[in-house]
């Protein structure tokens, strides 16, 4: 008898995260976390009674801490958003490139146990990297800065949602490119949208393109940010946080759908 | 009863045909050798059976089921030609992994492991990464794998690449023992002499069509090796 599809799934999905810790780009990960970390202790620690001044007129910190606060926040998930990507555009084609995922695909498993189980694994990775990094930061934010902890909880579960969804299309696109054109198509893609959802944040227009992208691409940075607001003046009324939301629930169902339509196509051994 | 069958099966890559109108079967219980020159499309043939890939044309049945059907792939244990383990992993924990895999758990799955590690004598190797082990180790592992949970149809690629002497003669016993315990065997393979002494039936393949299939004795004239049968029947 078939093994319960809940049992096939935990075993690969623990073997995947397994696999995925002893990758040896793991140490790199966690020296870059920690340096994201002293960057951001550096950043806040002016916080308190120390002023600036903007256009020959005093202004105290903590009124600007919040866009601080904002602007770090957003980096750090995109980071995390990267960071997923990256770790998801070889972990499934590695095994089907080299061969190793034939042996455990000739058991009684489903091709998409296996895909989403990789999927779980490599987003263990970003996702335990995340939380460290995020919540530590939003921690160093609401103790300096005063900045309140539950818009932070919002943006992180927004950046999860988005890293699942780069981290979906990055493992689809290298069942069909090449390890290093998959990796380039995260940096292009996850940067691309980041930028377009910047501007029309803040107003800006950056034609039809723009607004193709702005309308139908998953909301990486606005997510992030309308999360956050919060910390900061409304930036653009246009945006509803709840259309945001469902924008991201459909973008993580359809990425999901593209992954698993992917590699039931790909023929292994060919 | 059938343990799998193609049914005019061809397969083609681009403008290459690696299958022909296939028609081959396996019964419950037998062993059948599938022999043919290099590139003869032996295993597109048993990757078709296993899913990797389908049929341009044709029907596969694997226990009866689409082999796209995981179900149809309860029981079956597949090692490859070019055997390939996740080297970050030990051998202890890939064939927990495979154990749960096949259905076993528990103490159960503890027995078997430990008695497949003993059987293909890598006890004492147990606890390496896969990717340290040479050639002819990783080979016993695919086997160790191949044998948990007793599997009822073995479907083997060339299982004697890369063994020494003694492991082909430990292959061919390990073959032999689940033959006797009624497994179903399809064994690709241009090693004819082991061929001839674990198989009941042979099938040749030459340039994607089938040109022989048949008993072992029918197969082979008097005064004829398996050897002098491939030649004469794959030089027509």
């Amino acid at each position: 008898m078939r093994p319960a599809a809940t049992t096939v799934f935990r075993a690969l999905a623990v073997e995947a995260f397994r696999d995925a810790m002893r990758r040896r780009i793991v140490p790199v990960i966690a020296v870059f976390a920690l340096l994201s970390l002293l960057a951001v202790d550096s950043c806040t620690s002016c916080a308190g009674s120390s002023q600036v001044v903007e256009n020959g007129t005093r202004v105290s910190v903590d009124d600007i801490s919040g866009w601080t606060g904002m602007l770090i926040f957003t980096v750090l998930s995109l980071w995390v958003m990267v960071l997923a990507g990256l770790l998801a555009s070889d972990h499934l084609a590695e095994t089907v490139l080299d061969g190793s995922a034939h042996l455990t695909l000739a058991r009684p498993v489903r091709r998409s146990e296996f895909a989403l189980a990789r999927l779980a694994g490599s987003l263990g990775i970003a996702y335990t990297t995340g939380v460290v990094v995020l919540s530590v930061s939003a921690y160093l934010l609401h103790l300096r800065s005063g900045v309140p902890l539950g818009a932070a909880i919002w943006a992180g579960l927004a950046c999860a949602a988005a890293a699942f969804v780069v981290a979906a299309l990055a493992m689809a696109l290298s069942l069909v490119l090449a390890r290093i054109a998959a990796a380039m198509s995260v940096l292009f893609f996850v940067g691309a949208i980041a930028l377009v959802n910047a501007f029309a944040l803040f107003g800006v227009s950056l034609g039809r393109l723009g607004e193709v992208v702005q309308q139908f691409a998953p909301p990486l940075c606005t997510a992030v940010v309308v999360a956050l607001e919060p910390w900061i003046a409304p930036v653009n009324p246009d945006v509803v946080p709840a259309i945001m939301v469902l924008k991201l629930a459909l973008w993580m169902i359809a990425s999901v759908l593209i992954l698993l339509a992917t590699f039931q196509k790909r023929e292994l051994g060919s | 009863m059938i343990a799998l069958e193609l049914i005019g099966v061809s397969k083609c890559y681009g403008s290459r045909d690696a299958l022909r109108g296939v028609d081959l079967s396996l019964a419950a219980g037998s062993a059948l050798g599938l022999l043919g020159p290099n590139g003869a499309g032996k295993t597109s043939a048993l990757r078709i059976l296993l899913g990797f890939t389908k049929a341009s044309a044709g029907t596969v049945r694997l226990q009866g089921l689409s082999p796209r059907d995981p179900a149809s792939r309860v029981g079956v244990a597949y090692l490859p030609e070019r055997l390939q383990l996740p080297g970050r992993m030990t051998v202890l924990s890939f064939l927990k992994l495979h154990a749960t895999l096949a259905g076993l758990n528990g103490s159960e799955l503890e027995r078997d492991v430990e008695s497949v590690l003993e059987q293909a004598g890598l006890s004492a190797r147990a606890s390496e990464r896969l990717g340290s082990l040479s050639k002819g180790l990783t080979q016993r592992v695919g086997f160790a794998q191949a044998f948990l949970a007793r599997p009822k149809i073995l479907i083997m690629d060339e299982p004697t690449s890369g063994l020494d002497p003694i492991g082909v003669r430990d292959a061919r016993d390990w073959i032999l023992a689940a033959r006797r315990r009624g497994c179903s065997i399809l064994v690709s393979s241009h090693l004819l002499s082991e061929v001839e002494r674990t198989c009941d039936q042979v099938a040749i393949i030459d340039e994607g069509s089938l040109v022989a299939n048949d008993a072992l004795d029918e197969l082979v004239e008097p005064g004829e090796t398996l050897e002098d049968a491939f030649v004469r029947l794959v030089a027509k």
